[in-house]
């Protein structure tokens, strides 16, 4: 080998691996400003492609919060949770006998393809969603009616077909028009939650256009030109997996009309920290939004460290909470027993109580959740913001007592054998599940002297079994659909929601509990409010639960992205952010 | 132009690959259907709702009737199926583009595990035992020392955060794919991350291969004719070198193209290997089968690709 040869080799590979830094590496930087910039252009990451936008079947946070910039129900939810009028005049009362709300509807709504928003399309948006019995069907279940339709098994193009000619077992009987600009709807029995549940975004309540469904009953939603509402925007552009973009609806007749001219998602990034590294090169707006607001918690310690993006860091707390459910009910069809049955009275009940007291909930949220992504749930059941939470520390099964935790299991179970052998099951998808199981095991360890194994079980296997009783303790949770404690306590407790042997996790169901919740549920909400309390109260008095955390949701947005956040239910509607110069 | 014994070699092998493509698809369809839990499951649809909707999907259905549709709308449509997690996907559009995104890493992936590892493996062997040697050996031990995922970690911290930091933005790798084809700029620190364990291995095989080599007597033939060293190095040396090189080269796409599975989840990559990790997690079965067909059919298209290599690198070989 002579020294030329070497020589052009090496200067080969310095120029080849030159030449690749060069064409690779792009630039970026900017500043801040008031003024608007030329370029309307949102860009945020989901980190996992939607569901489907079609309102009767969504059942994803991520789908809720794109579909209520797209579609619009007669009435919605504000930044502040209050309910207000979106396509109706008006919030409408109810009949004094509680049974009956009128609607009278805007006249100068369009879809986004031009076509008339008519009383018409109300009843075929809800008839259409009580019969393709999507998960948030129910939220519809108090028209009356309803029980009927809720039955039908028809689908498709077939669905379609029953709907056009409004045959009666697809036709919700309570729901009339009595001119194309009002709604009446009856319902079979007073539901004060009712107003609430239509106002959820993105949902069975919401307004489809028939026109364009019936173009492709069951993927109508997946084609620009027939993803249809009448929203601010309208989608423009998907590739599955991998992008979406949404344009601002010319003409719009809401308010306040948008700014922005365009929103990409894109759907390509899984990983948050990829985001969030992405996001800091400038390559996205905001991070955090669509359904995907926990970031981890390794970078948020990393950016609040920082001088420049500490301030770009929101910390809301979110409607979720988290909790330790016991198995309560041992039968032919929950099979997993255990010390903590309510059959077994007294002992079961101060085992349940020992569990609860020997967990330290402040030392919790600091280990799990370095005091950032969670807090501790001290206030009942329902976090804070919404109608129902309790108030700070007024949730006694919140406290830690690990002295008493050790008196109430040494007469409950002397010998230890009761609790001998148990196992904590969760669903590791998440990643505070894990370190959580951790610290309860080590926590009734310490405190109790009780050995509990823990079991990581798939979050689709988990969920699965839990609701059939199939663990003696496992992690349970619930994030808030509306703002009315009659989603948590018709949804998870009671022989509303099929306890104790179906979708049951405890399987805890008792008459009192069951006469109670159907009280509250037909009152309106001001009167309502105590009885929900009391319910909460009763799942307290019988140690149904261990209340762990609220989960707390994390966003980035960059200086110039105006009006753009997250309330503690969703994220600002996009009609309402601007992109300042940067 | 391929001899007619060649061409009913690649005849007998493109048919060998469409029975493995269906053993593979079939394997994973029947297993699939055995792991618990499922992806229309969940909180708020169980009961009367959840029954609907595994109606809808026809997952109601004997397995070995959910089967024999697979089976026909695969065979007779190329249909394989829709999305139960995305609904209104259909998956074969979807894997195919897919496939194509993770083709254009995979191959750009290809080129820096040949040319780097022939390059490092050959410079090592024409300046042995000097400090050029002992860097390039040691950078090719840590290379095949370290997984593909660590090496990705790292460079995104080099690149991406640290090139963005010290440059002031000016400067940097940008993560990310924004059109249906990747830019050179997007792929190639990927396809770095995903080559380099391979050009590892290529540079030891080659270095070793090449000193074998340049010690014949055919070599010092060359040198006593006085030819120049290049034309020596490359035609004479490196040609023979290469055999061996080749004969790696089959498992070494196979783990190009499985080692996609991590790296494009690491750098946001919409390929194959990210769709594989989701659509398990997600026990989005109609895909997970997708997603093992067009792998199979990749492995088996690679092999035979690499197979074909031969011919034209070794004249006695012929099939």
């Amino acid at each position: 080998m002579t020294p030329i040869s070497l020589r052009i080799l090496k200067a080969l590979a310095l120029a080849g691996a030159a030449s690749l830094v060069l064409v690779a590496c792009g630039g970026g930087g900017g500043n801040n400003s008031t003024s608007l910039a030329s370029n309307q252009t949102l860009s945020f990451p989901i980190l996992s492609d939607f569901g489907t936008l079609d309102p009767a079947v969504a059942d994803a946070e991520t789908d809720q919060e794109i579909q209520q910039n797209i579609f619009d129900g007669l009435v919605r939810f504000d930044q502040n949770l209050n309910i207000i009028a979106d396509l109706a005049t008006a919030v409408p009362t109810a009949s004094s006998d509680g049974l009956t709300y009128n609607f009278t509807l805007r006249k100068d709504v369009t879809f986004s393809n031009g076509d008339k928003f008519t009383s018409k399309d109300v009843l075929y948006s809800w008839n259409r969603a009580a019969a393709m019995q999507g998960a948030y069907a129910t939220n519809l279940s108090a028209i009356d009616g309803y029980s009927t339709v809720s039955t039908n098994k028809v689908s498709g193009a077939a669905l379609e077909t029953l709907l056009e000619k409004n045959d009666p077992s697809v036709t919700l009987k309570g729901l009339t028009a009595p001119d194309p600009y009002t709604v009446q709807v009856k319902l079979a029995s007073p539901a004060g939650w009712f107003l609430t549940a239509i106002s959820l975004a993105g949902s069975t309540g919401w307004i489809v256009d028939q026109n364009a469904v019936k173009q492709d009953f069951d993927n109508w939603w997946t084609n620009p030109a027939t993803a249809i509402g009448t929203g601010p925007f309208k989608m423009t552009a998907r590739v599955p997996k991998q992008s979406v973009d949404f344009a601002a609806v010319p003409n719009w007749w809401g308010s306040p009309k948008p700014t922005l001219t365009k929103v990409h998602l894109d759907v390509s990034v899984n990983d948050a920290s990829t985001a969030i590294t992405k996001y800091e090169q400038g390559g996205y707006d905001a991070v955090g939004y669509g359904g995907y607001s926990s970031l981890p918690v390794a970078d948020i310690l990393r950016i609040q460290g920082t001088s420049n993006e500490k301030a770009q860091l929101l910390l809301q707390p979110k409607v979720r909470t988290y909790w330790v459910s016991f198995n309560m009910v041992h039968d032919a069809k929950r099979q997993a027993g255990g010390p903590f049955l309510l059959a077994d009275g007294q002992a079961a009940h101060d085992i349940r109580l020992a569990f609860a007291l020997a967990v330290d909930k402040t030392k919790l949220v600091s280990v799990v959740c370095q005091d950032i992504v969670c807090t501790a749930a001290t206030g009942g059941l329902i976090p804070p913001t919404l109608i129902g939470y309790m108030g700070a520390n007024q949730d006694p099964l919140a406290k830690f007592d690990a002295t008493k935790a050790k008196q109430l299991l040494q007469s409950a179970d002397p010998s230890g054998t009761k609790t001998k052998g148990l196992t904590y099951t969760y669903d590791p998808e998440n990643a505070l599940n894990k370190p959580t199981a951790e610290f309860l095991q080590s926590q009734w360890h310490d405190n109790l002297g009780v050995d509990v194994s823990i079991a990581p079980v798939s979050h689709s296997q988990f969920i699965q079994a839990r609701l059939k009783g199939a663990y003696a303790l496992s992690r349970d949770g619930w994030q808030a659909d509306y703002n009315h404690p009659q989603d948590w306590f018709d949804n998870l407790w009671g022989k509303f929601v099929g306890c104790p042997d179906s979708g049951c996790s405890t399987g805890y169901d008792t008459a009192a509990y069951d006469t109670l919740l159907a009280k509250a549920d037909a009152e309106p909400m001001p009167a309502a409010l105590a009885d929900y309390k009391s319910l909460n109260q009763m799942l307290i008095d019988d140690v149904v639960y261990i209340p762990l955390y609220y989960s707390v949701g994390s966003f980035l947005t960059k200086p110039y992205v105006k009006g753009f956040g997250s309330n503690s239910f969703f994220d600002h509607y996009w009609n309402q952010v601007q992109i300042l110069s940067h | 132009m391929l001899s007619r014994g060649t061409l009913i070699y690649i005849s007998q092998r493109l048919v060998l690959i469409v029975f493995t493509v269906l053993a593979v698809s079939s394997i994973v369809f029947l297993g699939i259907h055995r792991l618990p839990g499922d992806a229309l499951f969940n909180e708020h649809l169980h009961g009367t709702q959840y029954e609907l909707l595994l109606h809808h999907y026809g997952l109601d259905r004997p397995l070995w009737d959910q089967y024999t549709s697979f089976l026909s709308g695969l065979l007779l449509h190329g249909n394989l199926g829709e999305s139960l997690v995305n609904r209104g996907v259909p998956i074969t559009p979807l894997v195919l583009r897919e496939l194509t995104v993770s083709a254009e890493v995979g191959l750009f992936a290809l080129v820096f595990t040949i040319g780097l590892g022939m390059l490092l493996g050959v410079v090592a062997a024409i300046r042995q035992n000097t400090w050029v040697d002992y860097l390039l050996t040691t950078t090719s031990v840590i290379g095949y020392s370290m997984p593909s995922f660590v090496i990705a970690t790292f460079l995104i911290l080099i690149f991406a955060v640290w090139l963005d930091n010290f440059t002031q933005g000016t400067f940097y790798f940008q993560i990310g794919w924004t059109g249906r084809f990747g830019t050179i700029g997007e792929i190639w620190l990927p396809a770095f991350a995903l080559g380099f364990p391979y050009a590892s291995i290529v540079a030891r095989l080659t270095r070793a291969s090449m000193l074998e080599v340049i010690r014949q007597d055919y070599i010092r033939t060359a040198r006593a004719k006085g030819l120049r060293e290049t034309v020596i190095m490359v035609r004479h040396a490196l040609r023979n070198a290469l055999i061996p090189v080749i004969t790696i080269l089959g498992p070494l796409v196979i783990g190009i193209i499985t080692g996609g599975v991590i790296i494009e989840n690491i750098f946001g990559i919409p390929g194959l290997g990210k769709e594989f990790a989701t659509s398990i997690l997600n026990r989005d079965y109609n895909i997970v089968i997708g997603v093992f067909t067009m792998y199979a059919a990749m492995i088996g298209l690679a092999n035979l690709g690499v197979d074909l290599m031969y011919v034209v690198i070794d004249p006695r070989i012929r099939y």
